[in-house]
């Protein structure tokens, strides 16, 4: 059987010294960054990019797909010490993670968030498996309208799936399109959008984009609010001991929350914060008494946990076996392998099995590693949140800068981190998101390439995303998704117009 | 009535920059057929899509009441010019002058006033960097000012 060769083989790989350091580098550092409010895994692998063009394409896969998950980790801690998520998606586990923690049972929430966070990977890993060889096959049937079909179908999901401003997520989406397509044309050889400029010709360097739109922004947003938080108390060993009734809850929460994860994980432009609020959601609604959430119940912790590390994990099926990244972390890693002249897609499969085996085997040893190391070393992340933001953010500038410039050695790119930091810095402040330029902007050139190469090939005739079923069922879905977000826009509206009118004779 | 200024902006500041997309991209590039895309259709395009988007973010939000972000102005200004100073300070200053600069001037935003504890951050993080990138990484860029 193919899958059992193929583990065997992953399992060589994996276990290979060079990749086994940088696996265990990147969840120890995707913790640490996790546990730290202020940065997130977003601004992490930006920083990490770098690194990886001097090691093999393998090692930094596993690397930043270490970060990737041990945030997932790491968000936790502070979301239940602090009630500050140290990632988006850990913003649920503060519902009821502060409150137990708050009642004296930090340590179980703790233990309840790790357990869980590791039980929804090995779902995730399953999936991944059996999904992956299933798309792969359907995906080598796909021409070039289907992929620019679904490539859009993924970038309108991710604006307005769980958004309360579609307009302004897609005009991101849009804005990350346009510089996209700063660089020479592939087709015509044309520089466009450069206006001369010889460092641009190559198109705005991945790095500094995402350094700038994540590092940056990030930081000149965080350093007055991420040194309010309070100092949390220290958690002995002996606090983590779950009780047999906390056990008993948390186990269907976890196969439901990672079940619930590795489905929108998979599904473009989801991803893993919107799995967690959603299996927070649906723990309350079959809760047996509802009113607990809120208060401290532990089914609140365990699902969003499993969910948001299943999901992590499934976030590589449609990235690696299509080519298509679901998330903006997911945009990252294509790029580092893009770098690297790997192209993902169909042929991955096939092309590098020892990457894509290597990959999977990592996740289940790094998820372990996790456990076995957190679990005893929670006393040190506790101590990692005394340290004050402004210790650390001049040295993430300075590693900013310097990440850039290793690149390709120039300095132009430093210089376009700070106009890029600033503009971001100016969209974060008026509530766009970020992560959905970043989006745009590496799925741009794709989805230009495979719509020039559809059209041709139809001869201009734009019905061929009609006439293929694949891509027929894509373009329906996508008009669906706008269709239900404009509703949900006029009901909002409607329903917000009394209340304002009412606030306006108040005010 | 305090109206949603972010969005006014945000909208106006996009669709303007759509627009100027759009029309430079028509005037420079051959926007081509259906069939044969110049490489200038892409970009018109989206430019036309961006000015459109701009326009409906910005236009409710002239009816809307919205709360002001505390928009942190000197913290922005002094990590950029940090970023700034080491960008341009990196080929003519060396790693270690333009780390300290950049280190020193990103410490100015942090709202813990005194000047020790900066110098002792200044001189941490110039330490780190040049054992972590030119001793450990092997970087090639000049340690001081050209000689």
């Amino acid at each position: 059987m193919a899958g059992w060769d193929g583990l065997i083989s992953g399992f060589a790989v994996a276990l290979d010294p060079s990749v086994l350091i940088y696996c265990v580098l990147g969840v120890v550092l995707g913790t640490v960054i996790g546990v730290l409010p202020g940065i997130g895994a977003m601004a992490a692998i930006s920083l990490l990019l770098p690194i990886t063009f001097y090691i093999s394409p393998e090692a930094a896969l596993v690397m930043l797909g270490g970060v990737y998950y041990g945030a997932q980790y790491g968000g936790a801690v502070a979301s239940i010490l602090l009630r500050l998520p140290g990632t988006p998606q850990s913003a649920v586990t503060t519902l009821d993670g502060y409150p137990m923690a708050q009642q004296g049972r930090a340590g179980v929430a703790l233990f309840a968030s790790m357990v869980a966070s590791f039980a929804g990977s090995l779902i995730g890993i399953v999936a991944l498996v059996w999904l992956s060889g299933w798309l792969a096959g359907a995906a080598t049937k796909f021409g070039a309208a289907d992929y620019a079909a679904m490539m859009v179908l993924g970038l309108v999901a991710a604006s307005t799936i769980g958004s309360k401003r579609p307009a302004k997520a897609f005009a991101m989406v849009i804005l990350g399109l346009i510089l996209g397509c700063v660089g020479t044309d592939v087709n015509s050889g044309v520089a466009r959008l450069t206006f001369g400029r010889a460092e641009l010709f190559d198109g705005i360097n991945l790095v500094a984009l995402a350094m700038g739109l994540f590092g940056v922004a990030e930081v000149i947003g965080n350093i007055r609010t991420a040194e309010r938080n309070g100092v949390p108390e220290r958690v002995r060993l002996r606090q983590l001991i779950p009780t047999r009734q906390d056990l008993r809850r948390m186990r269907l929460p976890v196969l439901r929350g990672g079940a619930l994860g590795c489905f929108f994980g998979a599904l473009p432009g989801t991803g893993s914060t919107i799995s967690s609020f959603l299996s927070y959601a649906a723990e309350r609604r079959v809760a047996r008494d509802p009113s607990r959430f809120g208060q401290g119940a532990i089914e609140g912790v365990a699902g969003p946990e499993a969910a948001n590390n299943a999901a992590a994990i499934t976030a590589f099926v449609p990235t690696l076996t299509l080519g298509i990244p679901g998330d903006p972390i997911m945009a990252l890693m294509l790029g580092a392998l893009v770098i690297h002249g790997i192209q993902p897609g169909p042929m991955m499969l096939e092309a590098h099995p020892g990457m894509f085996w290597g990959l999977v085997v990592s996740f289940g040893i790094g998820n372990l590693l996790l456990l076995i190391l957190n679990l005893p070393l929670i006393g040190i992340w506790v101590s990692l949140l005394r340290i004050p933001f402004r210790w650390l953010y001049p040295a993430i500038i300075v590693f900013v800068c310097l990440g850039v410039y290793s690149v390709r050695g120039s300095t132009f790119d430093i210089a376009a981190v700070a106009v890029i930091g600033a503009a971001g810095y100016l969209l974060a402040l008026a509530r766009f998101n970020p992560a959905l330029l970043l989006l745009g902007f590496v799925l741009g050139p794709l989805i230009e390439t495979n719509l020039r190469r559809a059209m041709l090939i139809s001869r201009g005739d734009p019905m061929v995303f009609l006439e293929r079923p694949i891509s027929a069922v894509f373009v329906v879905a996508t008009v669906l998704l706008i269709l239900t977000s404009l509703l949900g826009v006029w009901r909002r509206a409607r329903s917000a117009a009394p209340a304002a009118e009412a606030s306006d004779r108040t005010g | 009535m305090q109206r949603d200024y972010h969005d006014l902006w945000g909208g106006a500041v996009l669709a303007a920059t759509g627009a100027a997309v759009a029309l430079y991209c028509l005037g420079n590039y051959d926007f081509g057929s259906l069939r044969q895309m110049g490489p200038g259709f892409f970009p018109v395009v989206l430019g036309v899509i961006l000015t459109l988007l701009g326009v409906l973010i910005a236009l409710p939000a002239w009816f809307r009441a919205g709360k002001a972000a505390p928009f942190a102005a000197l913290d922005a200004l002094a990590v950029l010019a940090a970023i700034a100073v080491f960008a341009f300070g990196l080929g003519r200053l060396g790693l270690i002058l333009s780390t300290a600069g950049a280190t020193l001037i990103a410490s100015l935003a942090a709202p813990r006033p005194g000047w020790l504890w900066r110098v002792v951050l200044t001189v941490v993080v110039t330490a780190l960097t040049w054992l972590i990138f030119k001793q450990g990484l092997q970087m090639t860029v000049p340690l001081w000012p050209g000689i």
